[in-house]
């Protein structure tokens, strides 16, 4: 498909996904949603799963599928907006979010025929176990890739660096971690509560380092993801992307109190505004 | 699986658990392919150096990081291989509970998670290095299976069987070198399914691990003084064999259990939950490490400071036994 009209279509469902974002979250009522850390990753959960991940929603266990871990496991909104929005999951299920019995658990509980590869929210898990997934992967001599999410606080966890120095050692090319760096985590910004050189760390854990300056731009996201995808340098991947966190959502974009939170009716029917305002400004471009 | 030498028996007996572990590895993984060994940085005290030389693209060293063993170890299991994560049993799963519980519990992976040296054995390095309670904790956890075997030939038998079984499973080795051979001949193993090493009346000993051996001399020490003793290797605590327990509430009047472990937790109080639900069964004492920390001292030391001997446990029992 032409590159241009690539970006377009995963823009559109960038608009749908924070939609169903925002709709599952309200379903969840007075329990609430961790919506700022999903809304800042959309467009790069968006661009993984509609522009460079092979996979199959009519096959979610095909052998050869690219692997998707979402290691920031509360960011579970983006995870299962792309999830719907690719079809393994129906639309229908959105009212079910954070309900009783609920496959759409407040984070991801592996369940493949759903599409959700692996059990996450216990911060750091999913890196380690994405490392693990991708040694599998080289051992069998599988060619498919793994995709993990990791969020900036999470770099707080010890099994981070104890995961990205192993699967430097065993020269992880076949995975791709993208950091989204909205610069907040639960109790403030990431520079306050632990200021990390992230850059300096994954560096000198001999990782590829790549960065975008705006990652909810699906043009910067994308063009650099499939330059990853393409690329075979000998050593795992880090992606350290720039995003806004609850980006889209007019109170929501860098405000902390929405990290997770229940929404009101109006705090509802604002955010619906916001995403009809933009979807406008876009089709008018 | 094939049968095994008494010869090469013997020799695990003498060298102890680790070589039992790190030699019937070898010998499941000429096998199958799948199988992959994941240590944190435990290769020479595990006893894995051998099967590193034979299988070097099978052996992970993941260097001094357990949390990060735990999870590089459930993505290997998540993508079909059957990896056996290696650890000293003071360290795995204590330091690394949570990983083994959101990661291989939770997500029910094919990942056995073994601890050598667990219990006492590591008794002159101070509490840091001992497993007192990595049973109460693995049982605790959905899912997981929980066995320590109670000799070589177990070890064995037990890395052959835990390869064919689904689920998560947790693996703990005690016992010093030179513990007992308690099985020379071939036996029947099955996971879950208690041995009845032999008959008795009176008293039901219930041991699990390398103990078991200090429960069947229990046991002919109270035959000498006309009590009659079965003994009953319980190797799986987890799924406790509740068809073996039925049968001893049914012909047994006291139960002893025997474990190189915290009475809080462990086969103890494995069989006393199961008991609760009945009646009339027998009373039970425990044996096992008391709730304590404690002073340094080689095995034999910490084995008779807990009254994890033979004749402590065989007093134990005559004593409560008279009460009834």
């Amino acid at each position: 498909m032409e590159l241009n009209k690539q970006i377009a279509e995963i823009r559109d469902k960038t608009e749908r996904m924070r939609r169903d974002c925002i709709e599952m979250g309200y379903a969840a009522a007075k329990e609430g949603a961790h919506f700022g850390p999903a809304l800042s990753c959309v467009e790069i959960v968006a661009s993984l799963f509609f522009g460079v991940m092979h996979h199959d929603p009519k096959n979610p266990e095909m052998p050869d599928r690219d692997r998707f871990v979402m290691s920031k496991g509360h960011a579970c909104l983006a995870y299962y907006a792309a999830l719907i929005e690719a079809g393994y999951i129906p639309r229908e299920m959105i009212p079910q979010f954070k309900g009783n019995n609920s496959i759409l658990c407040g984070h991801p509980s592996m369940n493949m025929p759903y599409g959700i590869e692996v059990s996450t929210g216990s911060l750091g898990s999913g890196f380690a176990i994405a490392c693990g997934m991708a040694k599998a992967a080289m051992y069998k001599g599988e060619s498919h890739k793994v995709f993990c999410v990791v969020g900036d606080g999470e770099c707080n966890e010890g099994i981070i660096w104890e995961a990205a120095l192993n699967a430097a050692k065993y020269e992880l090319d076949n995975l791709i971690t993208i950091v989204d760096i909205n610069g907040f985590q639960l109790s403030g910004t990431t520079l306050k509560i632990m200021p990390i050189n992230l850059d300096a760390l994954w560096n000198a854990a001999d990782w590829d380092v790549s960065y975008i300056e705006n990652g909810n731009d699906v043009e910067q996201v994308l063009k650099t993801l499939m330059e990853i995808n393409n690329s075979e340098r000998g050593k795992p991947h880090a992606l350290l992307v720039k995003t806004t966190k609850g980006k889209g959502i007019s109170f929501m974009e860098n405000n902390l109190a929405f990290h997770a939170a229940p929404i009101n009716q109006e705090q509802y029917e604002q955010a619906i505004q916001d995403l009809d305002k933009a979807e406008a400004i876009r089709k008018a471009q | 699986m094939s049968s095994i030498s008494v010869e090469l028996l013997k020799e695990w007996s003498k060298l102890g658990h680790r070589s039992a572990l790190g030699e019937s590895l070898i010998l499941l993984a000429k096998e199958r392919n799948d199988v992959v060994v994941v240590s944190p940085d435990l290769t020479t005290t595990a006893r894995l150096v051998n099967f590193e030389n034979e299988f070097s693209d099978r052996l992970f060293n993941v260097g001094i990081a357990e949390q990060n063993m735990i999870g590089f170890t459930a993505g290997l299991a998540k993508e079909g291989l059957m990896p056996f994560a290696v650890s000293i049993a003071a360290f795995a799963p204590m330091r690394c509970a949570e990983q083994i519980q959101n990661m291989l519990g939770y997500m029910n992976l094919n990942a056995r998670v073994v601890g050598i040296e667990a219990g006492c054995r590591f008794g002159p390095l101070g509490n840091t290095h001992f497993a007192m309670d990595d049973m109460a904790l693995m049982r605790a956890i959905p899912n997981f299976t929980v066995i320590c075997p109670s000799d070589p030939h177990q070890i064995y038998k037990t890395v052959f069987a835990v390869a064919d079984h689904e689920g998560p499973v947790h693996i703990r080795l005690t016992g010093a070198p030179g513990f007992p051979l308690i099985y020379p001949e071939d036996f029947d193993f099955e996971i879950g399914k208690a041995i009845e090493y032999r008959p008795g009346i009176d008293i039901a000993i219930i041991a699990t691990g390398s103990v078991l051996w200090e429960g069947i001399h229990a046991a002919e020490i109270l035959e000498k003084n006309g009590i009659s003793a079965r003994v009953i290797d319980m190797h799986t605590v987890k799924p406790i064999d509740v068809k073996m327990l039925d049968s001893v509430f049914a012909q047994n009047k006291l139960i002893v259990t025997v474990e190189e472990h915290t009475i809080i937790g462990g086969l103890g109080s494995a069989v006393a939950e199961y008991k609760a639900g009945f009646n009339n069964a027998p009373n039970q004492i425990m044996c096992g490490l008391g709730d304590r920390f404690r002073k340094i001292g080689n095995y034999d030391f910490h084995m008779k400071d807990n009254g994890l001997v033979a004749e402590d446990i065989a007093e134990k029992a005559r004593n409560a036994f008279t009460e009834l």
